[in-house]
């Protein structure tokens, strides 16, 4: 028994996340019993990666405040002022938290003609998928499963991610959730396919797949790079979030809220939060793919968290200019959407490739 | 057959595309760090309303003359003439009709009716918007949380908020109408049928009377008629007038 504690402790041990700020704090700690383990256990990297950043730490804060920077920032472009009234010397800042507090209150109403199993299961089921690639995406050096496949296999689960919101519209068994799944299953594979172009764009370009190795390759960042493919992952981003120029879907005016209109409680409440997870994650595979990840200049004293800190500010910078789409830009139309994946982003991501093939075999010579 | 003309929608090149998304997004920008927000806390502070603002009605019955106009002229029927104690007819608005167009104050003869830039009234049912006379006489209960007013000011084509402190005044003060002093005349005695109506109607008492030589005789008191018109639109053969009073 004390054998298999102490070799669990030797692997936890021998993969910390370093701090050199808070060293000394550490130093003290074999003094208390067991907060020592649960130290240790917390700055196991892999750990780490899931409870902390890029997890559910990090990952929640920004569901709980992104769709308040949201709001704040559209509201201020468009001379309104966005959420006030709670704490309003704050500006409203927790309204998020008030929402969640109602919706968890409020009645889950499953209406007769919905298919009830499907339809309850649906949302929370999509909530904890969206979460997956989290563990592949690496913050700085840290990172819960590191594979020399991650980025193939996070693209693999963010394609999952609309088979779910197909799902929801299904169970819901109404005519807006039907013409709003329709549509989305159209913008699926508008969007699809030059996104996926583009990743494996920059794939070729760094050679391997790997992000923590494509973020010692980016000394020149990705977006300078290929910025074609840039462009396209992002509006790609932009499309699979539906983000307001390509909120096809869930068209407020005239489905009322597509997929999700017959949601109500808590249920809305996960569904609501759905989009601002995709858009972290993939703003977080951004970050990865073009901006370098958590590479930037070390900043003393913070060890590992240096990395930490850089990948998500530029993650953050990304999500930021991906929700400001909406105070600029009015909803395309279905057709227009799928002309706009269908032609220019398909070519746009072509040359993207091609721009990639070019730079390697530049390299190679 | 002349076929129709199609509209088209207006066409950009590239460059100009890229011109007009980089200036839509850089004014979002600037706007999201400085932003021009519009929005006016009410009831934090208050919209400063211009001084023709048609808000809640006032009445004053001191200078009321029981003239009808402003029941006669209301094009919403919202005004109705209730008999007083004092036996005078005093008018009560009910604002489930009122449509503020504020005829009502314009014609007023006697100067009796009042504007306010009070908009914020708020009622329980449908039944409580009737306005009874005596609720005219006072303002109804207003709770002010106002720190500040703002005004909307036009810069340079731009659209700005200017926030003062203090509270806005929300009466306002209108100079009492000129009054042409009017008298009702009879225009044509001949077709007098003697029906008595304009004596009937007569607030102030200013017609009377008389049977000479077995004949019927009205007679119209210059000093005491107000010239309210009551007995010109009463009169059932339209033979009173108002003339402009030319005293000597
Ligand atoms: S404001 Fe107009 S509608 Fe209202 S009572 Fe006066 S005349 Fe009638
Ligand atoms: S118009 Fe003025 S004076 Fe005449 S009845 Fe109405 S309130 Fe009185």
């Amino acid at each position: 028994m004390m054998e298999m504690i102490d070799t669990l402790m030797e692997t936890v041990m021998s993969n910390q996340v370093s701090i050199p700020l808070i060293e000394p704090m550490l130093d003290v700690l074999p003094e208390i019993p067991m907060l020592q383990y649960m130290v240790a256990f917390m700055l196991w990297k892999p750990l780490f990666a899931i409870l902390i950043c890029p997890g559910l730490t990090v990952g929640g804060l920004t569901l709980l405040f992104f769709p308040w920077i949201e709001r704040k920032l559209c509201g201020r472009a468009q001379w309104r002022v966005g959420p006030h009234e709670i704490v309003w010397w704050l500006g409203g800042v927790i309204q998020l938290l008030a929402d969640t507090l109602r919706f968890l209150f409020q009645e889950v109403i499953v209406h007769k003609d919905a298919h009830r199993p499907y339809f309850l299961q649906f949302p929370f089921l999509s909530f904890t998928i969206f979460l997956l690639p989290l563990l592949f995406i690496p913050a700085g050096t840290i990172v819960a499963i590191q594979t020399p496949y991650a980025i193939q296999i996070i693209l693999a689960l963010v394609c999952l991610f609309p088979l779910f919101i197909l799902g929801l519209g299904w169970a819901s068994n109404s005519r807006f959730a039907y013409i709003g799944t329709v549509r989305e299953a159209f913008m699926y594979f508008a969007y699809e396919i030059p996104f996926i172009i583009a990743a494996i764009a920059m794939i070729i370009l760094y050679g391997t797949s790997d992000p923590l190795l494509m973020a010692s390759r980016q000394s020149i960042p990705g977006i300078i790079l290929n910025p074609v493919a840039a462009l396209v992952f992002f509006i790609g981003a932009a499309m699979a979030t539906g983000r307001m120029p390509f909120e096809i879907a869930d068209s407020d005016q005239e489905l009322c809220a597509g997929p999700h209109v017959e949601y109500s409680g808590i249920a809305f409440g996960l569904i609501y939060v759905l989009c601002y997870e995709k858009a972290y994650i993939l703003s977080a595979l951004m970050t990865i793919l073009f901006l370098g990840g958590g590479s930037g200049p070390v900043i003393a004293g913070l060890g590992d968290l240096s990395g930490v800190l850089w990948f998500v500010v530029k993650t953050y910078l990304v999500l930021t200019t991906l929700f400001m789409l909406r105070a600029v830009y009015p909803r395309y139309r279905l057709d227009q959407g799928l002309k706009l994946g269908w032609s220019p982003m398909l070519c746009l991501a072509l040359i993207g490739l091609a721009i990639s093939l070019v730079v390697v075999a530049v390299r190679v010579i | 057959m002349k076929s129709m003309k199609k509209v088209v929608g207006p066409e950009y090149n590239l460059s100009e595309k890229i011109k007009t998304n980089v200036y839509a997004v850089g004014v979002a920008m600037q706007e999201s760090v400085y932003p021009h927000t519009m929005t006016v806390f009410y009831p934090r502070e208050r919209k400063k309303m211009p001084d023709n603002y048609r808000g809640f009605i006032l009445f004053d019955p001191d200078k009321c003359i029981s003239c009808f106009n402003c029941s006669f002229v209301c094009p919403a029927n919202a005004i109705r003439m209730k008999e007083a104690p004092n036996k005078r007819y005093y008018p009560t608005v009910d604002y489930g009709r009122c449509i503020f167009c504020h005829f009502c104050i314009d014609s007023c003869s006697g100067g009796a009716l009042k504007a306010t830039k009070i908009h914020d009234v708020a009622y329980k049912d449908m039944d409580e918007m009737f306005t009874p006379t005596e609720e005219m006489i006072e303002l109804p209960e207003i709770i002010r949380e106002d720190k500040k007013y703002v005004e909307y000011e036009i810069e340079e084509d731009d659209l700005h908020l200017k926030r003062t402190k203090g509270e806005d005044y929300l009466f306002v003060e209108v100079p009492p109408p000129i009054q042409i002093p009017m008298v009702s005349q009879c225009i044509d005695r001949a077709n007098c049928i003697g029906c008595r109506v304009c004596e009937e109607m007569c607030e102030s008492g200013a017609i009377s009377s008389s049977v000479e030589n077995g004949m019927l005789r009205m007679k119209i008191d210059t000093d005491k008629c107000t010239g309210c018109g009551l007995c010109v639109k009463e009169c059932s053969m339209q033979i009173l007038m108002l003339k402009k009073l030319e005293r000597k």
